[in-house]
């Protein structure tokens, strides 16, 4: 029982975690985006500026990074393999 | 009102302070006398102070308790010093299970094994290190819980404590991150919004003056 909850509990706080962090990293993602086509083109407002940062982001959506947040769920999962052995070998 | 907000300020520091002294590892260099088992009957001051019942065993309101009798080294500095005072030392050996704090441990039952191994007697000194959480308090019978047991060769060893140290790094780098966040929102988030809201109201404030402008005399 106590199993489940800790899973069920658990679960909801990392997802959180992962959320907080996908959309954190997301908007750093696109401030990038924007501050390099302001360096070359010095604007922000116009629809070529809307595609080139739109295009950037569906890049980093297909890229590695965004999935790389999911180690929120894999790293205390380990770490709580890692504490039970620890805690009850001899 | 700086002092409101010191006293504050003050209050949550002791509060976590205290809750993570509660709650983070220690180790104590002991030499164990005996393991004894007795019954508690717990009240609703010193409930919360223990654990709950062996994993997978029904959860009754007065139950046994393993305790471990040691002689311990006294310290001072939360164990950064170490003196060579004795002083006698109750520990109290529950499992955690799953349940907080996360300990994980379903060992009690081994973990007495391993104390009566370690047995420390008069003619034969045994010196162990008992990693433990928990305060001792006489007043309402609270016994620190031990987790782990290793015999030691002396009483001068040198213990790091690897879990604290990397549980305040880890602290540090996750305040850094809620920091670096809360930043982030605030310029791509809030900072635009205040901005909008701040150009529409001067425009609104254009209306206003026109429309009162309206009812002045025409010169």
């Amino acid at each position: 029982m106590g199993f489940i909850r800790l899973v069920i509990f658990g679960f909801i706080g990392l997802s959180v975690i992962y959320v907080l962090l996908s959309i954190y990293s997301r908007s750093i993602r696109r401030e990038k985006l924007e501050d390099e086509w302001a360096e070359e083109h010095g604007e922000r407002d116009s629809p070529e500026h809307d595609a080139f940062v739109e295009k950037g982001i569906a890049e980093y959506n297909n890229s590695l990074r965004p999935k790389l947040l999911l180690l929120v769920y894999v790293v205390p999962a380990v770490l709580v393999a890692v504490a039970l052995y620890l805690t009850n070998s001899n | 009102m700086a002092y409101v907000k010191n006293t504050l300020r003050v209050l949550v520091f002791l509060l976590v302070g205290g809750l993570l002294h509660y709650v983070l590892p220690q180790h104590d260099v002991v030499k164990i006398t005996s393991t004894e088992i007795i019954r508690m009957d717990f009240s609703g001051v010193n409930r919360i102070f223990f654990a709950q019942a062996d994993s997978a065993s029904a959860e009754l309101a007065t139950r046994d308790i393993r305790l471990i009798n040691t002689v311990k080294r006294q310290t001072w500095l939360l164990g950064f010093i170490r003196r060579d005072r004795e002083k006698v030392m109750v520990y109290r050996n529950e499992d955690t299970g799953w349940i907080w704090p996360p300990y994980f441990k379903f060992d009690s039952s081994d973990l007495q094994a391993e104390a009566s191994a370690a047995l420390s007697t008069n003619d034969k000194e045994q010196w162990a290190v008992i990693t433990h959480y928990g305060w001792r308090n006489r007043f309402f019978t609270v016994y620190p819980n031990a987790i782990g047991i290793r015999k030691v060769d002396g009483p001068d060893v040198t213990v790091i404590p690897w879990f604290n140290i990397f549980f305040f790094a880890f602290v540090l780098l996750a305040i850094g991150m809620i920091r670096a966040m809360w930043r982030q929102f605030r310029e791509r988030s809030i900072d635009p919004t205040l901005e909008d809201v701040h150009e529409s109201v001067v425009q609104q404030k254009g209306r206003l003056t026109q429309w009162l402008d309206t009812w002045r005399s025409k010169k």
